[in-house]
């Protein structure tokens, strides 16, 4: 490893123990940070009006105090984290914050949210439930609302140019993280899974061209380690939710498993498709965050009536990651109270059996309390697949 | 060093170590695989010292000494703290691995324990294809049946018998162990017979226990270990539940540990 690339995994680090420290640095200098929670952002435009989007993390190692008493325990444990630390001040930097319609927690607690914090700025985002033509009319006006309120706060009249190149920018940072899922292909894989779940909760803590460069050394890095630093043992996918903390992926590669792919929130699914480009910005956008992220808040019609041909057309994209990158089994990890997942538990354990790949469940607090008890379920699941 | 392995004097002999919530449990067996002693000791608050009395009683009713032993192997949710186990094995392929040695048509495992319970299903091997576990909390565990008889004032032994004479059956509505304690405080209030409440109480636990059942599916013979499977009232009303008899040790409480044991046999000859 040379000096300049050790320098970088230690800024990785450090910008992972410190979350939040360039975006403060960034807010010294004038400029606007908004936060957010959810994959449904669309971040073009936030970039696009000269502001930086900041991805809020909960804390599981943080118990959850303050923030109960404003937010109702009814809400998924990771979001009232969010909040607990913001009320906390550990987010005082922010000068506003976006709610996506994402989930039933966020949309019927953005008022508490926007009364509690009172930032400078703060809007919500109604992405439609459903996808359809006037769904996609709808959600498309409701982003140039979002583009005019945005640009009045930030002091400038967002173009379409200013979100082209934004469009631009985003789609080079999914190209670069789908470079550094390439390294978890091969068996054993380059990069560990503990490693991407920290360059990717880093990346999202900081402006996208920032992101680029840094995933840019970050790949030069990886690409000069000719042969892999870790074990060949059984590949294991995570699908589930948001995961911005390193603790289960590292205690599944602790007790002897590799996590080479997932299809979480801030992994493939909502990572990797593109904003098409070349004609109206704005409806591209509208296309991407409502049709092209396969998240389970939305509802997706099954015109075929068939079990079969409605879990391929709804998980189709789990099988694919699944095969690409050969996995051996994969965990469904869900946390309590979470809405758009929990509901979908008994038919997405379906499609798992469909493609006949080894599944265990997990539902969890959002907490490195219940680390023993995951810890006993992982490694028998491991022992399972031996 | 262990040199003696190597120079084939006498019998291999293995322990298994099982460190649950409430007890601690060793079984050893020779290179037959036949159980020469075993041991059950309460883990209290050092996992440590509950090991080594545990380790040691039961070496000393075998006649041994722990440099005899050529492979251990630790389980239950404190197989992290021990330190010279040759290797750490979870409770789930332990009561797997014993339930199909003791009783080769087993398929389905239920094992009801001091902190957790769970559902195992094995193939005709005895290697473990689905499992279940219960979520943190008491209810369907044995830590639930021990606060309510401490509510009767009962033995844990007298509990499970109080249940089989019950005339009728009072139904608990709480699973928390906490709301179904003052429940049943103010079921004794309204002076309800107490083996009906009882009865109510098991009826409680089986029925948590049959839900995570279905969740796995049964398949061929089932088979019950951990210390509730001692309590003839769950027994009864799990068999009731089932339709069909269940298979259970006369010492129940040590099938993980003696799982464990079995696969340091296994173990120690792969290695070989």
């Amino acid at each position: 490893m040379n000096e300049k690339n050790k320098d970088i995994f230690s800024r990785i680090e450090s910008y992972y123990t410190d979350y939040g420290q360039r975006a403060k640095e960034l807010k010294n200098e004038g400029i606007k940070i908004i936060g957010y929670m959810c994959s449904l952002i669309p971040l073009e435009i936030i970039t696009a009006a000269g502001c930086v989007p900041f991805r809020m993390r909960g804390d599981v190692h943080e118990p959850i105090t303050k923030g109960d008493i404003n937010l109702e325990t009814i809400a998924c444990p990771f979001y009232r984290s969010c909040f607990d630390l913001s009320v906390k001040g550990k987010y005082d930097f922010l000068d506003g914050s976006i709610v996506a319609h994402g989930c039933d927690s966020m949309a019927r607690t953005y008022a508490v949210w926007k009364y509690t914090l009172d930032l400078p700025y703060s809007h919500f985002v109604n992405l439609p439930h459903t996808i359809s033509e006037s769904s996609r009319e709808f959600f498309r006006a409701g982003l140039n609302t979002f583009r005019k309120s945005l640009g009045k706060f930030a002091g400038k009249e967002i173009s379409d140019d200013d979100l082209a190149e934004a469009i631009g920018l985003y789609n080079e940072n999914r190209d670069k993280v789908r470079a550094l899922y390439e390294l978890r292909k091969p068996d054993p894989p380059i990069v560990s899974g503990t490693e991407i779940t920290k360059i990717l909760t880093v990346g999202a803590s900081l402006p996208v061209a920032e992101a680029n460069k840094l995933f840019d050394e970050v790949l030069e890095e990886l690409r000069q380690r000719k042969e892999s630093p870790f074990k060949k043992v059984r590949r294991i996918m995570i699908d589930g939710a948001c995961m911005d903390n390193i603790e289960l992926v590292k205690l599944i590669e602790d007790l002897g498993g590799n996590v080479v792919v997932d299809t979480l929130c801030n992994g493939t699914r909502d990572n990797l498709p593109h904003t098409d480009t070349g004609n109206d910005p704005l409806s591209a956008l509208a296309d991407r965050y409502l049709d092209k992220i396969n998240c389970p808040r939305t509802y997706r019609e099954n015109k075929e009536q068939d079990l079969q041909k409605e879990l391929e057309s709804r998980f189709g994209d789990i099988g694919f990651f699944a095969r690409e990158s050969k996995a051996d089994a994969a965990i469904l990890y869900v946390y309590k109270y979470c809405d758009p997942f929990g509901f979908e538990v008994p038919v997405r354990k379906a499609y798992f059996e469909s493609i006949k790949l080894p599944l265990l469940y997990l539902e969890d607090e959002y907490s490195a309390g219940t680390i023993g008890q995951l810890k006993t379920r992982i490694q028998a699941f491991l022992e399972m697949i031996q | 060093m262990r040199l003696w392995r190597f120079k084939g004097l006498s019998m291999t002999y293995f322990a298994g170590i099982d460190i649950g919530s409430l007890t601690t449990e060793v079984v050893i067996l020779d290179s037959n695989a036949d159980m020469l002693s075993y041991s059950i000791n309460l883990t209290g608050a050092d996992c440590n010292e509950a090991v080594d009395q545990a380790l040691g009683q039961a070496l000393s009713r075998a006649g041994l000494s722990r440099d005899q032993l050529s492979f251990i192997v630790a389980t239950g949710y404190g197989r992290v703290t021990i330190p010279f186990s040759d290797k750490k094995i979870t409770e789930i392929s332990c009561h797997g691995t014993s339930a199909h040695h003791l009783f080769p048509d087993t398929e389905t495992v239920i094992d009801i324990g001091g902190q957790d319970s769970k559902v195992i299903r094995i193939d005709k091997e005895g290697k473990v294809l689905d499992f279940t576990m219960n979520d943190k909390c008491a209810a369907g565990t044995g830590r639930f049946l021990e606060v309510m008889a401490g509510a009767f004032r009962v033995s844990l032994e007298d509990f499970g018998q109080l249940s089989l004479k019950a005339e009728r059956e009072i139904p608990i509505s709480s699973v928390c162990t906490v709301f179904a304690e003052s429940e049943v405080i103010s079921l004794i209030a309204q002076n309800q017979a107490r083996e009906d409440i009882i009865r109510g109480l098991h009826s409680s636990v089986v029925n948590r226990i049959w839900n995570m059942v279905q969740t796995v599916g049964v398949h061929g013979a089932v088979t019950m270990s951990g210390g509730v499977a001692k309590n003839r009232g769950v027994v009864v009303l799990m068999e009731e539940k089932l339709g069909k008899p269940i298979h259970i040790h006369t010492e129940p409480q040590i099938m993980g540990a003696l799982g464990a044991a079995l696969l340091a046999k296994r173990h120690f000859l792969q290695e070989k």
